[in-house]
């Protein structure tokens, strides 16, 4: 991908919908099934992405003309892995809940495909200010699916949202949406659902 | 008997890919012929236990000797890169057959959070040198099992008449969702 | 620059950054961390040993015991973390017994990282609309003259010092159970004849 040339709301707006990372691209799907058992697990996880693809996107886009080629993913990952471990041991130390849900996925950040595609496509061949802004709209859209997919889960395997109760008490939860297969079927259909919604926006 | 009771527990009840959550992108990406996924998983495996055993020592010895754990993530990564680097090379050297069929997907291992996963996880659960080496081998096979199954559906799948919004990956998904649902059926078993 | 200078140079600054970096993260965040984990066992004792105001810590052959005594001193319990494996995650759970170590009076689940849905019912069963921690409230109340068994099907007897395993975590909740023994049995020992 050479040199964007889009303008900067759309630069920001793509990675929403358009390009967004899980729904379009199938990218960072690993998380997106584990974390998703709750609304609140969901959007953490969104919010350390964004922290950490922000981040390595500025990074990156600063460094871009004095990385050398060869060692180019080498650098990245060390540069992304060291944002990665700031963001697990600060939510460690002042939300130590939060850490045991989430367990190893926040580690897992560094090799997530969306991270790294996004430095190898993006970052290290555009100024700072647009790969900020791609950065952001691509970890905002990765956030918003998190957030849909976990509140969703959340809502049909426990009867809450963020913990409130939403359902009436008399309403039986379907534990398998909570669990593993839940994760493949939702994603499943929340990724054949907007196929379908992009297919039809064509058409028309 | 506890060796025998992780084996079966991450290649099956607790299955790697299905139950786990790791490995999701080569298992979408990869699991389309029977072919590519046995090489896939065969080269995965390899790495795997190869990976346990280095990422136990290097958080026994380095780690967690030298009160070094806050490097733990930069170090696992850079360490998984490399090895898959050298194991790469070695495959080369050794057999050129070997590597004609497993030599493209081992560039792909690294950046997927099946490897980093697996040395996490042993961390975690404070396994013990031949333990980790035994998950590390067992998470491999549990792998290759969930792609291989998957390449076997969406093989006959290519038959089938999806609707055109889910042909490819939500197909895919709702199949392992199918099959997680399946797997299910395994955690009752002892 | 020489092409191959610039490599190494850049790489290795690139790590030493990294290093520096995570260094000073770590200064700030372990105390934190450790405090975390620190609250979490204190919260655990005043759980399984009501009536605890002041704790007392002994240490006997790397046993640590934690002696809970009321407001007059008087001893109400002994508490210590029983660890072992379980079905796919170390166990680590705190027993409190009374002052004579023959009955267990509370416990609680520290740490665990069972199967979900399955295993980590152990600590807490949202699928059980009457109580969610019925399963470790089981150990309430518990004679541990002898070794408590684990019972799948029937009804378990608490006379008979038995516990209910969780329907599809049999490993889980015998491990649970093992450890608990072991644990009692071994400081039973340690406790009376030496920490006294």
């Amino acid at each position: 991908m050479a040199k964007s040339k889009i303008s900067m709301a759309q630069e920001f707006a793509k990675g929403l919908w358009k390009e967004n990372p899980i729904l379009r691209m199938v990218l960072g799907t690993c998380p997106t099934l584990a974390v998703t058992t709750s609304a609140i697990n969901g959007v953490s996880m969104g919010l350390a992405v964004i922290f950490t693809l922000v981040m390595s996107s500025l990074i990156i886009s600063l460094l871009r003309k004095i990385i050398p080629n060869e060692v180019r993913i080498a650098t990245f990952i060390v540069v992304i892995a060291t944002f990665v471990t700031v963001a697990d041991r600060t939510i460690a130390a002042y939300y130590p809940e939060i850490s045991k849900s989430l367990g190893p996925f926040i580690p897992l950040i560094v090799v997530n495909c969306i991270v790294l595609a996004r430095q190898e496509a993006f970052a290290s061949k555009n100024p700072v200010g647009r790969s900020v802004i791609d950065a952001l709209g691509m970890s905002v859209g990765f956030t918003l699916v998190l957030l849909v997919m976990g509140s969703f889960r959340e809502l049909m395997g426990n009867g809450t949202v963020f913990a409130h109760q939403i359902m009436p008490l008399s309403f039986q939860p379907w534990m398998a949406i909570a669990l593993q297969p839940g994760a493949f079927l939702t994603l499943g259909f929340m990724i054949g659902l907007s196929n379908w919604i992009i297919a039809k926006g064509k058409r028309v | 008997m506890n060796l025998i009771l992780i084996f079966i527990s991450a290649a099956i009840i607790n299955n790697y890919v299905l139950v786990s959550f790791l490995g999701i992108c080569p298992f979408i990406g990869v699991s389309k012929k029977l072919g590519s996924a046995v090489s896939m998983g065969m080269a995965t495996t390899f790495v795997m236990t190869i990976t346990a055993a280095v990422a136990w020592l290097l958080n026994k010895y380095i780690l967690i000797g030298l009160h070094l754990e806050f490097l733990q993530i930069v170090s696992f990564i850079l360490v998984i890169a490399s090895l898959v680097q050298l194991v790469e090379m070695f495959i080369k050297k050794v057999s050129r057959p070997l590597y004609d069929a497993l030599g493209i997907f081992l560039p792909l291992i690294t950046t997927n959070c099946a490897i980093l996963g697996l040395a996490l996880f042993l961390v975690m659960k404070q396994y013990n040198f031949i333990e980790s080496i035994v998950f590390g081998f067992a998470s491999g096979v549990g792998f290759t099992l969930a792609l291989v199954i998957m390449a076997g559906i969406r093989e006959e799948l290519e038959l089938a008449d999806v609707p055109a919004p889910f042909r490819g990956a939500p197909i895919t998904l709702i199949v392992a969702g199918c099959l997680a649902l399946a797997f299910m059926g395994f955690s009752g078993l002892i | 620059m020489n092409k191959s200078l610039r490599l190494v140079l850049v790489l290795t600054l690139t790590a030493v950054l990294s290093g520096v970096i995570l260094a000073v993260l770590n200064m700030y965040t372990a105390p934190r961390i450790e405090l975390n984990a620190n609250k979490t066992l204190s919260e655990a004792i005043g759980y399984v040993l009501p009536g605890n105001q002041k704790c007392d810590v002994k240490v006997v052959d790397d046993v640590t015991f934690y002696i809970g005594k009321d407001a007059q001193g008087k001893i109400v319990g002994v508490a210590f973390v029983a660890e072992g494996d379980g079905f796919q995650s170390r166990l680590k759970i705190l027993v409190g017994m009374d002052p004579a170590m023959t009955k267990i009076i509370k416990i609680k689940v520290l740490s665990q990282a069972e199967t979900p849905g399955l295993g980590t019912k152990i600590e807490s069963d949202p699928t059980n609309k009457t109580d969610a921690l019925w399963f470790h409230k089981q150990f309430f109340d518990l004679s541990a003259s002898n070794p408590i068994t684990v019972v799948k099907g029937k009804t378990a007897d608490k006379s008979q010092a038995q516990i209910q395993a969780i329907t599809g975590a049999t490993i889980s909740s015998k491990a649970v159970t093992d450890i608990i023994n072991a644990a009692i049995a071994k400081n039973r020992t340690l406790y009376l004849n030496k920490a006294k």
